[in-house]
């Protein structure tokens, strides 16, 4: 995080004593590294990505390392986590037959809820999934399996011509493979690393903006109206954020559950 | 609830999910459609303007693109999908008095 916040935090900071709003910004997205190996710095961002992974592996390990018929404790909130990404994710898209593809979609599921939520803790207080480079590696997986499983259900050839849905004239058919080309290479996984990045940057920007400027208008002065007013806007976005992490995860794996979908079977 | 209530209930959520999905689905592709249109044709439009020195293929290519994707988002959703529908969930209102 960056000197100004930090300043800021420890000082006495605030509006009409002679120091400046120090605005957040791309600055508050960079951390100062742990230790490096080599040229590479360990971050926060990676450290929480590791706790992330952790947090779902150790989850569902002590839920599911003696299942009984009738469930207990962890695992009947194991239970409950498996058939909500069933029923609300994988079922929807793919039917029983997708059924094969429930431990992609959870662990895809709540690893990207354990990041994006790791906004809203105090202390960790950063979500991992607003620095991009951890959200390209999950739409290249994503990818991959998609391709990979149309070209093995279909062929190279049907998974390209089925593409396009059939009963289109030949002419329209060559006027629409840049378009379809470009579309499924290029703007689907595009959007679908910066739909969850934007959000989730945009988030926590804000929830800093709010939190900074309730400390910063906070003095005996006109100022207090507002570090109350942005006070409460602080808690309406962490609210608001709370609903954004799930469904943010949600939207993700519901995706690639319909494009796993569209793999499996032409869309037609 | 009785079994019957609770099997209804369960139908209904069903329902709501995979309309959910559904049309998740269907509002990124028509995006996608619309917007990989513009690009693909505005990058040919702009490599053959370049070629012949006329930039204003560039615009042109633009909004060839955006009407070949309008024309097959209302081909595939519309047309095709309207066909695909069984007739009594078709939601065309020809013929209708009211």
């Amino acid at each position: 995080m960056t000197g100004d916040v930090n300043a800021l935090a420890s000082g006495g900071c605030h509006i009409f004593s002679g120091c400046g709003f120090p605005a957040p910004g791309l600055q508050d997205f960079e951390w100062k590294p742990f230790f490096t190996i080599g040229s590479v710095g360990f971050t926060k961002p990676m450290l929480l990505a590791i706790l992330a992974a952790l947090v779902v592996i150790v989850f569902f390990w002590v839920a599911f390392r003696s299942p009984k018929l009738v469930p207990r404790g962890m695992q009947n909130i194991g239970e409950v986590a498996i058939l909500g990404v069933r029923d609300q994710i994988l079922r929807p898209s793919l039917g029983r037959k997708g059924d094969s593809y429930l431990p992609f979609l959870v662990s895809l599921f709540f690893f990207i809820y354990i990041m994006n939520v790791m906004e809203l803790i105090p202390i960790l207080q950063f979500p991992v999934t607003s620095r991009i480079g951890f959200v390209w590696p999950m739409v290249f997986i994503v990818y991959f399996v998609y391709l990979y499983l149309g070209v093995k259900n279909q062929g190279a050839w049907g998974y390209l011509k089925n593409m396009i849905p059939p009963g289109v004239p030949a002419p329209i058919y060559v006027i629409l493979v840049p378009v379809e080309l470009l579309r499924f290479f290029v703007f689907q996984p595009f959007t679908l690393g910066v739909r969850l990045f934007g959000n989730m940057f945009a988030g926590h920007l804000l929830l800093t903006i709010f939190t900074i400027a309730s400390w910063y208008l906070l003095s005996l002065s006109v100022g207090l109206i507002y570090a109350v007013g942005s006070f409460a806007l602080a808690i309406f976005v962490f609210l608001l954020e709370t609903l954004v992490t799930l469904l943010q995860a949600f939207i993700f794996t519901t995706l690639t559950a319909t494009y796993i979908a569209s793999s499996l079977e032409a869309s037609h | 609830m009785s079994d019957k209530g609770n099997t209804k209930f369960t139908a209904k959520r069903v329902t709501a999910a995979e309309n959910r999905a559904k049309g998740l689905d269907i509002g990124w592709t028509v995006s996608g459609y619309l917007v990989s249109g513009m690009l693909a044709y505005g990058l040919i439009g702009w490599l053959i303007g370049r070629a012949v020195h006329v930039s204003l293929l560039l615009p042109v290519g633009m909004l060839v693109g955006l009407a070949i994707s309008i024309g097959f988002i209302i081909y595939r959703y519309g047309v095709q999908g309207a066909a695909a529908q069984p007739k009594s969930q078709r939601t065309s209102t020809k013929g209708d008095d009211r």
